[in-house]
C-alpha cells in the first residue's frame, strides 16, 4: 500500500513586478509522479533548485499544488479540513535544527506539537517520554536547546515529530549543517525508526547517506528523472554527474576499474560490498616502493606563520574556565595549501582566529611574516589584512546592497585609493568566478553557492598573505562545493597565497591539501605532509576522525589479504595500485 | 563579549520557594511591594526585610546572590538617597548648612528609609527571577492574565512571543558575536571613534542579523505549521501548574505578615 501518492504535481509560484503585477510564473514542480510504498526508506537526491524541497512541502499541505494531486493515506492534502490529520500523518524535520525548535526546554519542544493538538497532559507526559528515549536524548528532557550539538538538536526535532506518532517523516536535508558524528547520530536514529515501521522521505547531498536507503529517486527540472535501488542508481556515474550529483566513493573506484578494463561489477555502493567483490579477483603483493627519502624542504622559502607554544584558556578566573589549544607550535611556508582537520570542538578553530589577531593567547607567541603580532606598538588591525579569515557560512557576512559594494568593505577599511579598490574587486571578483553582471546585484539575490563565493571575493580583495577558510563549502550541494572549492585552488595557483582550509570533509581535504594540521583536543596530533598523515588513516579513525571512504576500502582489502598500501587516499591511487597487482597476474 | 548577558537569572533548585506554584510567588511578590510601601516607620519596614532575608534563608539561594542583584542599581539608588538627603527640609534646625546644602535630621531619616525601601524591593523581585525559570513565569502570566481572553487581549499570542524570544536570546547572541568577528576579520573598526562613526559602523553588524533573524522566524514559523500549530485555542500544556498546600502555608505566612505591618502602621500612628 502507498501512503504518498503524488499525480501529475504541478508547483509555480508568481513573479510581481515592483507595482505588484504579475509579470510570469516559475515552475518548479513540472509533472511529477511519485508514489511512496508503506514502511520504505527514500532519498531524494538532486542539485539545488531542482524542487525537492517544494516537492516534500506538498506533502504535509505547507504548499498547496497549482494542479495535480498529492494524496497521503487516502487524504487529499489540499482539504483543509483534514490539514492537521495530515500534518500528524507526516512529519517534517528541516536543515537548520536552531530554527525549528519552539521552547526553551527539551521536553516542552518536544510536546509542542501535542499541546497544539490538544492533547490531555498525562497523555503527553508519555508520548514525549516514548518520543525521548527514541531518539535516545531522554536525559537531556530538562536542558535547554542551545546547550546541545547540532546532532542532539536534530535528534530533539525529530522527537518532536515523532510525538504525533506519524506514519511518515519527511527530513529536508537534516544532516546539511552538521559534523560527521551529528550525521551519523541522526542517520542511526532515522534508520531505527525505519525499522520500527516509519516511512522516511530523506532529502539529502549526502550519497553515502542514500546509499543507505532501500530506494533513491533523483530530481531536476521539476521532475524525477531516475528512480530505483541505490544499487541501480549509483552505477549510472555518468547520468549522476550529467545532473551535477555525486557518487560514492567506492563506486567511482568499481567504474574507474572497469574502465580500464578490469572485470569487476559496477553495484557495489560501499566500501564492504567493493572490498568482497575486490578481494574475489587474483592478485599479487603489492610491494612498497623503496621508501623516499623524505623531501627536504625548501629552506629558501621563509615562514609566513609561526605559533609558539600558544595556549588558549577560556573564561579564565571562572568555574568554566577551560583550555581549548594547549601548547601548540608550528610554522607554515609561504605558499603552502595546508588542510586543518579536527573534530568540533579539538581547537582548530580557536587556533585559527589566532592567526588573524582575532584571538589573543593566554600564553605563548603568534608571528606571522616574522613578527610578533602581540608585541607593543604593533598595530593588530594590520593582522586583519595580512591574515583572511573567513568563517564558516560567510554568506550571513553580506550587507550591501550592491555586490561590488561589498567585496569592496574590506579594501575601504584598508584605506586603499578609489582606483586600487576598484581593480581588486574587479579581480577578486574574477577569481571566485563571479561574472562582471553580477558585481550590481544585490547580494541577497545570488544564488547560495554564489553568495558564498562574494563573501569570499569580499576576503580575497584585501590580498591577504594567507587566507584561512573555514568550511568553505559547508551545506552547498555537490555542484556548488566543487565550485567553490576549485575556485579556492586556482586562485592558490595564481596568487600563491598561503591557504589554510578547515574541513570536515577528508574527500574534500586530500583533494587540494599539500600539507595537513591535525588537531586533536586542543593539541597538535600532527602536521605533516598529507601523504604522510594519511599513512596513519587507522590513527586517525583512533582519535575519532571520518576519513575518506577509500582509505575504509583499503583497510577492508588488507584486512582481507590484498594490501594496497597504506597511503591510499585517492581514488586515482587506489586505481593505480589495484591495476598494477591484478594485472601482472594475469 | 556579548557573552556575560544572563537573562531572567535562574537558580535551579529544590527548595519550598522553588516548588511554590509561580501564580502564588507573583500573588505574594506583588503583597510584599504593598507591604514595604505602606510600612510608615523602621518597625514596620524592618518586620519587611526580616520577612524577606527569612524567605531568602528558605530558598538556599546564597546571600552573595542577593547583594549581586543590587549591584547594577546603585547609582540610582545612590541618586534618590542624595536627593532625599539634599531637599526634604525638616523643622528643627539643620544639621549641617554650607553652600546651598542645608541637611535636616528627617532627611537623614528618609534618605535612610528610601534607601532600604528601594534595596528591599529589588532583592524581593530577584527572588522570584532567581527560584523560578523564565519559562515557568511566562506560564505563570499567561495563566494570571488569561481572563484578559475575554476582552480580546492577546494574552497567549504574548506569552508565546515571549517565549520564542527567550528560545532564541542566546541563538542571536551567538551569531552576533560570530557577524562581529567576520566584520573585524574584514578590518571593520567597533570601538573608535565617534558617537556617529560608531552607529556607523553597527550597519554591517545589524544588517546579516536581522537578515537571518528573519530568515529564522520565517523557517520556524514553516516548523510550527508543520507542528499543527494553530494559535492559543484548546491547546493544552504539559506542564500544569498547580497550587499545593505549600502555597497555601506561604501564602498564610506573607499575609500575617503584612498584617503585622499594617497593625504596627496604626499603632503608631495613634
Amino acid at each position: 500500500m502507498n501512503i504518498i501518492e503524488v499525480k501529475d504535481l504541478v508547483f509555480e509560484y508568481k513573479i510581481y513586478n515592483d507595482d505588484g503585477e504579475v509579470t510570469g510564473a516559475n515552475r518548479v514542480l513540472d509533472g511529477l509522479d511519485l508514489s511512496v510504498p508503506k514502511g520504505q526508506f527514500l532519498a531524494v537526491l538532486g542539485h539545488n533548485g531542482c524542487g525537492k524541497s517544494t516537492l516534500a512541502k506538498h506533502f504535509n499541505g505547507i504548499l498547496a499544488a497549482t494542479s495535480g494531486t498529492v494524496t497521503v493515506n487516502g487524504i487529499d492534502a489540499s482539504d483543509e479540513d483534514h490539514i492537521f490529520e495530515l500534518r500528524q500523518t507526516v512529519g517534517m524535520v528541516f536543515q537548520n535544527p536552531d530554527n525549528q525548535l519552539v521552547a526553551t526546554v527539551v521536553e516542552e519542544d518536544v510536546a509542542f506539537a501535542l499541546e497544539n493538538l490538544g492533547v490531555p497532559p498525562e497523555d503527553i507526559r508519555k508520548r514525549v517520554d516514548v518520543a525521548l528515549q527514541l531518539v535516545d536524548m531522554y536525559d537531556y528532557r530538562e536542558h535547554s536547546p542551545h546547550q546541545l550539538s547540532g546532532g542532539q538538536k536534530q535528534r530533539i526535532a525529530i522527537a518532536g515529530v515523532l510525538a504525533m506518532k506519524p506514519d511518515c517523516i519527511v527530513l529536508d536535508e537534516p544532516t546539511a549543517m552538521l559534523d560527521p558524528k551529528g550525521r551519523a547520530e541522526v542517520m542511526d536514529t532515522v534508520k531505527l525508526l525505519n525499522e520500527q515501521g516509519v516511512t522516511i522521505v530523506f532529502i539529502t547531498h549526502y550519497m553515502d547517506e542514500a546509499v543507505q536507503a532501500d530506494r533513491v529517486v533523483v530530481m531536476d527540472y521539476g521532475k524525477i528523472i531516475m528512480d530505483g535501488t541505490p544499487k541501480e542508481i549509483f552505477p549510472q556515474v555518468e547520468t549522476l554527474r550529467e545532473h551535477s550529483l555525486d557518487v560514492p566513493q567506492a563506486t567511482e573506484l568499481m567504474y574507474e576499474l572497469r574502465k580500464s578494463g578490469l572485470d569487476v561489477p559496477l553495484d557495489a555502493v560501499n566500501e564492504q560490498e567493493c572490498a568482497e567483490e575486490l578481494l574475489k579477483l587474483p592478485h599479487t603483493q603489492y610491494i612498497p616502493e623503496q621508501e623516499k627519502a623524505a623531501e627536504t624542504e625548501n629552506d629558501d622559502v621563509p615562514y609566513i606563520a609561526e605559533i609558539k607554544k600558544v595556549t588558549y584558556k577560556y573564561s579564565v578566573g571562572t568555574p568554566f574556565e577551560a583550555v581549548a589549544v594547549d601548547n601548540v607550535s608550528l610554522s607554515i611556508k609561504k605558499g603552502q595549501f595546508v588542510g586543518v582537520i579536527g573534530h568540533t570542538g579539538s581547537g582548530k578553530s580557536t587556533l585559527i582566529q589566532h592567526l588573524d589577531g582575532l584571538l589573543k593567547p593566554t600564553s605563548g607567541e603568534i608571528l606571522i611574516a616574522g613578527k610578533n603580532i602581540w608585541e607593543k606598538g604593533y598595530d593588530i588591525r594590520s593582522v586583519r589584512f595580512m591574515a583572511g579569515l573567513v568563517f564558516q557560512y560567510s554568506e550571513y557576512q553580506l550587507f550591501e546592497d550592491t555586490v561590488y559594494k561589498d567585496i569592496a568593505f574590506g579594501p575601504k577599511n584598508m584605506g586603499l585609493s578609489e582606483e586600487e579598490i576598484d581593480r581588486r574587486v574587479r579581480e577578486a571578483a574574477k577569481a571566485m568566478g563571479l561574472r562582471d553582471e553580477l558585481l550590481e546585484r544585490s547580494p541577497f539575490d545570488l544564488s547560495g553557492g554564489q553568495k558564498r563565493r562574494a563573501a569570499l571575493a569580499g576576503v580575497i580583495a584585501m590580498k591577504p598573505e594567507i587566507l584561512i577558510l573555514d568550511e568553505p563549502a559547508a551545506g552547498l550541494d555537490p555542484k556548488g562545493r566543487d565550485k567553490v572549492l576549485d575556485q579556492i585552488s586556482e586562485y592558490h595557483k595564481n596568487s600563491g597565497t598561503t591557504i589554510l582550509l578547515v574541513s570536515h570533509s577528508m574527500e574534500d581535504i586530500v583533494k587540494y591539501a599539500e600539507k595537513i594540521l591535525v588537531m586533536n583536543r586542543g593539541r597538535l596530533f600532527c602536521y605533516e605532509d598529507t601523504d604522510i598523515v594519511f599513512s596513519r588513516t587507522r590513527e586517525l579513525k583512533q582519535i575519532g576522525l571520518g576519513i575518506p571512504q577509500i582509505s575504509r576500502l583499503s583497510h577492508l582489502l588488507a584486512d582481507g589479504g590484498m594490501d594496497i598500501g597504506k597511503d591510499i587516499y585517492t581514488i586515482e591511487r587506489a586505481k593505480k595500485r589495484i591495476l598494477e597487482i591484478t594485472k601482472t597476474n594475469a | 563579549m556579548l557573552n556575560d548577558i544572563t537573562i531572567g537569572q535562574f537558580f535551579p533548585g529544590n527548595s519550598v520557594i522553588h516548588r511554590m506554584d509561580s501564580r502564588m510567588k507573583i500573588i505574594l511578590e506583588i503583597v510584599f511591594v504593598v507591604m514595604l510601601f505602606i510600612s510608615q516607620n523602621f518597625w514596620g519596614l524592618g518586620i519587611s526585610c526580616a520577612f524577606v532575608i527569612m524567605v531568602y534563608a528558605a530558598s538556599g539561594i546564597s546571600f552573595r546572590l542577593m547583594l549581586k542583584s543590587i549591584k547594577p542599581l546603585i547609582p540610582i539608588i545612590i541618586f534618590t538617597a542624595v536627593l532625599n538627603l539634599i531637599f526634604v527640609k525638616g523643622n528643627d534646625d539643620p544639621l549641617v548648612s554650607f553652600w546651598i546644602i542645608t541637611i535636616y535630621w528627617k532627611g537623614i531619616q528618609t534618605s535612610l528609609f528610601m534607601l532600604l525601601r528601594i534595596i528591599f524591593l529589588i532583592i524581593g523581585m530577584s527572588l522570584l527571577t532567581y527560584t523560578t525559570s523564565p519559562i515557568v513565569l511566562t506560564d505563570a502570566l499567561e495563566s494570571l492574565f488569561s481572563p484578559l481572553k475575554k476582552i480580546k487581549f492577546p494574552v497567549h499570542e504574548l506569552a508565546m512571543m515571549m517565549t520564542i524570544a527567550l528560545r532564541f536570546i542566546p541563538t542571536l547572541i551567538e551569531e552576533t558575536n560570530k557577524i562581529m568577528m567576520a566584520q573585524k576579520a574584514r578590518g571593520a573598526e567597533m570601538d573608535t571613534g565617534g558617537l556617529i562613526k560608531r552607529a556607523k559602523s553597527m550597519i554591517p553588524i545589524l544588517i546579516p542579523l536581522f537578515i537571518s533573524a528573519f530568515k529564522r522566524a520565517n523557517e520556524l514559523a514553516t516548523a510550527m505549521e508543520c507542528r499543527c500549530y494553530k494559535g492559543g485555542e484548546g491547546r493544552t500544556k504539559l506542564r500544569q501548574l498547580k497550587m499545593t498546600r505549600l502555597d497555601f502555608y506561604g501564602a498564610m505566612i506573607t499575609l500575617s505578615v503584612l498584617g503585622m505591618v499594617i497593625v504596627d502602621n496604626i499603632a503608631f500612628a495613634a
